[in-house]
Parts: C-alpha cells; sequence; structure tokens
C-alpha cells in the first residue's frame, strides 16, 4: 500500500501526493502462481524461482469492433 | 419436361458446351438482332413464357428454377440475396475479461459471424453517429468460466468430462432485453440460429466475459450480414444426340459412364442409348464424353440460357422460402429510387426545354 | 434530350445490368450501356441513345416500369408455386 511518492529511495520528490499504487501482480509462467514484485526487487518466482513472470490481463473494458 | 419458353431444342436458348471453350454465350433477345422479328418488351408475353417452379424446400435450403429471364435479371435476384437482404449480426464486443488462448480480436471476429435468429423485419438501421436504442441494437451478454469437474471419473480423458465449459459455445450467448424488447421479441427471443458453433476453448481458470451488441446491416458492407450461405444458380444442361451417328453398341456402356448417372439410358437389349429428360439437371457437364474419339460427332452439349436453376440455403432468421421475395422487395425499392430521381429530372429537363422555347421565340 | 448519361449513385452491377437489358427491350434505343468506372467508388454510369430525336429521360422511365412490372410476376409466380406447386420437401440436417 506504498504511495507512488513515498517510496523508501524517494525516488519521487514531487509535492503532488500520487494515487495509491497497487502492488502489481504478476503470474510466474512456470508454476502459475501469483507473485506481487516491487520495483527493484529482482524477478523472480517466489514458489519455483523461475525468472520469466506474465502480467495480468487488464481489468478495464476493452472495446472491439466484431469485424 | 414441357416448361414455358418453348421447346428446350430451340437452338436460339442454346449455349454450346465444346471441348475447349463455350460459344452462344450471350442472349440475342433484342430487337434489330433478327431481321423482321419483333423482341421489344411485352409483359403478356413474357408472363405466358415466365416459368417459376419450386423443386425441393428444406427448413433451411430451397432449389427453384427460374425459366424465361434473362440472366441479367436471375443475376440480380442472386446478387441482391447475397448483399443486400439485411440480417442482424453483433458489430461491438465490451470485452471484460478474455483469458482463453484466442486474442479479443480474433475471438470478436467469430462472434461477430455468429447468425442470429431475429427477424430483422423488427430492427432499425442504425447509421453512423445514431445513438444505441431499443429499436436498433440488441444486447447479448456472454459470460463463461471454466472450472475441473470435481465429479469426474477416474481416468477419464473426454474435455467434456474432465472440465466445465470447456468450450465457449454460440449457445452461451444470453440476450438482454433492452427497453420495449421484451415484450416485442417475447414470442421468438433472439439467440444464435445454430446453438453449437465453437467459439473458443476453455481450460480451467480461464474465462471470457463480454457484452455484445447486434446492429441490422446488409451483405455488401460485411459478409457476417449475408442472410445466405450460397445462393447460386447454373445453367440446366442438355444432352443431344446426334441421329445420323448413333454411339457403337459395344461401347454404350462406356458413353453412359461418361455422364452423371441417370442422364443416358442404356436398353439392355438392343444397345441403344437415349437421354433421360427428367434427370438432364443431374449432369455436370463434365465434357468426358467429348475426350473419346469413337463418340465424335455423336453428341452435342449444351445448356439452356434461359434455364436458371438456382439453389439457395438460408443461414439467417429467414426461412430460406422467404428470400426470394424479400430480394424481389429490394430490387422493387431500388426501382422506386430511381424513377423517383428520374422523374424529378424529367422534370428539370422539361422546364428547361420551355425556356429554351421562350428564348428561342 | 436524346442522348445522356445516368450517374446513378450506390448502385451496382445488380441494377445497372438489369435496367440496360430492358433499356435495350426497347426498339427505339439506338445504344445502352452501362459501366462500374471504379470498383471503390460506388456508382454507375448508364449511357442511352435514342432514335429520331426522342427523350432517353422517357426511355428509362418506361423502362424502369416495366423491369418493375416484370418483378411483380416473378413475385406471384413464386408465391403460387410455394403455394400450390407439388415439390420435394425434405429434413435438411444443420
Amino acid at each position: 500500500m506504498d504511495g507512488g511518492n513515498s517510496n523508501q529511495q524517494g525516488m519521487h520528490t514531487t509535492p503532488f501526493t500520487a494515487p495509491p499504487r497497487q502492488e502489481m501482480e504478476y503470474i510466474c509462467a512456470d508454476c502459475g502462481v501469483k507473485n506481487e514484485i516491487k520495483a527493484r526487487e529482482p524477478i523472480r518466482c517466489r514458489e519455483c524461482g523461475h525468472r520469466i513472470m506474465y502480467k495480468k490481463r487488464t481489468t478495464r473494458m476493452v472495446q472491439f469492433e466484431a469485424r | 419436361m414441357a416448361e414455358g419458353s418453348g421447346s428446350l431444342y430451340d437452338p436460339r436458348r442454346h449455349v454450346r458446351i465444346l471441348s475447349e471453350r463455350v460459344r452462344d454465350v450471350s442472349s440475342v433477345d433484342y430487337p434489330g438482332h433478327f431481321p423482321g422479328e419483333d423482341h421489344s418488351w411485352d409483359l403478356a408475353k413474357f408472363t405466358e413464357n415466365f416459368h417459376l417452379e419450386v423443386q425441393r424446400l428444406s427448413q433451411r435450403s430451397v432449389e427453384f428454377d427460374l425459366v424465361g429471364v434473362d440472366a441479367s435479371i436471375a443475376n440480380a435476384f442472386r446478387r441482391i440475396m447475397i448483399a443486400e437482404v439485411p440480417t442482424v449480426a453483433i458489430e461491438s464486443v465490451y470485452a471484460w475479461d478474455n483469458t482463453s488462448i484466442i486474442v479479443d480480436e480474433v475471438l470478436s471476429q467469430r462472434i461477430g459471424l455468429i447468425p442470429i435468429h431475429v427477424d430483422p423485419r423488427r430492427i432499425d438501421v442504425k447509421s453512423e453517429g445514431d445513438e444505441s436504442t431499443d429499436r436498433n441494437t440488441l444486447v447479448f451478454n456472454l459470460d463463461v468460466r471454466c472450472s475441473r469437474n470435481t465429479k469426474a471419473k477416474r481416468g477419464a480423458t473426454a474435455d467434456s468430462e474432465l472440465y466445465i465449459n470447456h468450450e465457449v459455445l454460440s449457445s452461451h450467448l444470453q440476450w438482454v432485453p433492452q427497453g420495449e424488447q421484451a415484450e416485442v421479441f417475447e414470442a421468438d427471443p433472439p439467440r444464435a440460429t445454430n446453438p453449437n458453433i465453437v467459439l473458443a476453448k476453455l481450460r480451467p481458470g480461464q474465462a471470457v466475459k463480454m457484452e455484445l451488441h447486434a446492429v441490422r446491416g446488409v451483405g455488401k458492407d460485411h459478409a457476417k450480414f449475408s442472410p445466405v450461405a450460397t445462393a447460386s444458380y447454373r445453367l440446366l444442361p442438355l444432352v443431344v444426340l446426334n441421329p445420323d451417328k448413333p454411339v457403337p453398341k459395344e461401347s454404350a456402356e462406356k458413353f453412359a459412364a461418361c455422364f452423371a448417372p441417370g442422364v443416358i439410358h442404356v436398353d439392355k437389349r438392343s444397345g441403344k442409348v437415349r437421354v433421360e429428360e427428367k434427370n438432364l439437371r443431374k449432369d455436370t457437364v463434365s465434357r468426358e464424353v467429348l475426350r473419346h474419339p469413337e463418340f465424335e460427332g455423336c453428341v452435342e452439349l449444351k445448356r439452356i440460357r434461359d434455364f436458371f436453376l438456382f439453389h439457395v440455403e438460408s443461414e439467417s432468421a429467414y426461412p430460406p422460402e422467404d428470400l426470394l421475395p424479400e430480394a424481389i422487395q429490394i430490387l422493387r425499392g431500388k426501382i422506386a429510387a430511381i424513377r423517383q430521381a428520374t422523374e424529378a429530372l424529367l422534370d428539370e429537363d422539361q422546364t428547361m426545354d420551355s425556356q429554351d422555347a421562350m428564348q428561342t421565340d | 434530350m436524346s442522348c445522356a448519361t445516368f450517374q446513378i449513385h450506390d448502385e451496382s452491377h445488380t441494377i445497372g445490368n438489369t435496367l440496360r437489358w430492358m433499356i435495350m427491350k426497347n426498339p427505339m434505343v439506338e445504344f445502352c450501356g452501362y459501366s462500374v468506372p471504379h470498383p471503390s467508388e460506388n456508382h454507375i454510369n448508364l449511357r442511352i441513345q435514342m432514335y429520331d430525336g426522342l427523350s432517353a429521360i422517357q426511355a428509362l422511365l418506361s423502362a424502369l416500369g416495366n423491369l418493375d412490372s416484370l418483378c411483380e410476376v416473378v413475385d406471384d409466380k413464386y408465391k403460387e408455386s410455394l403455394k400450390h406447386g407439388s415439390y420435394e420437401r425434405w429434413e435438411e440436417k444443420s
């Protein structure tokens, strides 16, 4: 639940508070478990150690033409 | 087959089929083509000569003979049935979730192609920029999630046993009535004409969640709007034996085998061959008979230029027998529109003429 | 106006060829032809030339009327055949 600007490393020093960002969830390409990866963290599955992750599909609506 | 337009053996009606080409393809029924003959339009004569007969009808296709019209008319009906008779099809896809292996774009296109069972005459056209209303848009939901079937027997291998909802089918479309639609379509609720179309395959954990908007359109805009699977015609084949050069008795069976079964009758005792007229339409006109030197000059292959054998297969809400009347209605609508424009042109022309006349006075 | 080219918008071979045929059935027509100038432009050109200085517009109008009556005949005969004809009915799998 870290705010984007209150990052420990102090990357962002803008006075505006960025909207609270949820931790990104990724899916391990090997075992399929959900992983939360924070910035600067090594990309590695906590369950199996695999180093390939998939991003989850957006929960937003996407519009298409059926053509 | 005493059907309309006089004899099948009138050479003027024949398209000649030779081994490597066809001859006499163009129609010749125009004034001035034959000296001293009147070929101008005559409705009474046309009505007398014209012949139309439904041959076969099933719940999804119709076959009929259209005899005594020019190819341009028959072709107009065919073209209109394919491209201008309106139907309803899904046009917009709003995807919330699709974790199947089929990508959104491809799945959307597949969904657009589902034939929808709803009478297009009860839906308005939605033009560009129009708001979606309950008069011009139908809404469907597609919400399918695959899971493991916990009750599956041990050792089961079939997808249908192992999983629940392992396929997204056209029967999964759920119609969501909008506004007054619930009443209007109460008797015959909109649905896919065929419930068994596989749109995507799923595995446990995968899901598809979409909202689909269907509108009315015509085939010339997109093939998904075409009401027919096929609408086609062919010309009636004709086989003419030469009385001066009969088929050799010893090769009569070989001769018969050059045609579709039933077209040539071989007399067992005398070995004479005869054309079975009622089976002529079964022939494929393969021209096989023209390849054998022993049959040279024995037979002529022809087609009747104004004898159209239509085959129309409906793939929409229309019963197959309704498609031709619908096409005729659309053609007459076009004629009316052009006539209106022509009459306006005539008025303009006449006022111009009278102005010219006044100036010359 | 005994010679004219009519540009018909939103129409194609469907109407072009049928109209051409019906106009050519008129003995007072010297020439009639149609063209689709470009496949991606949705219009046709219909050319009519008349004998004896007769009106091309009148020829087009009468052809339209004749075509309409032709359609009526086809429609009536089809419906009659469907109603009273002895055709084969069968069940088709789908």
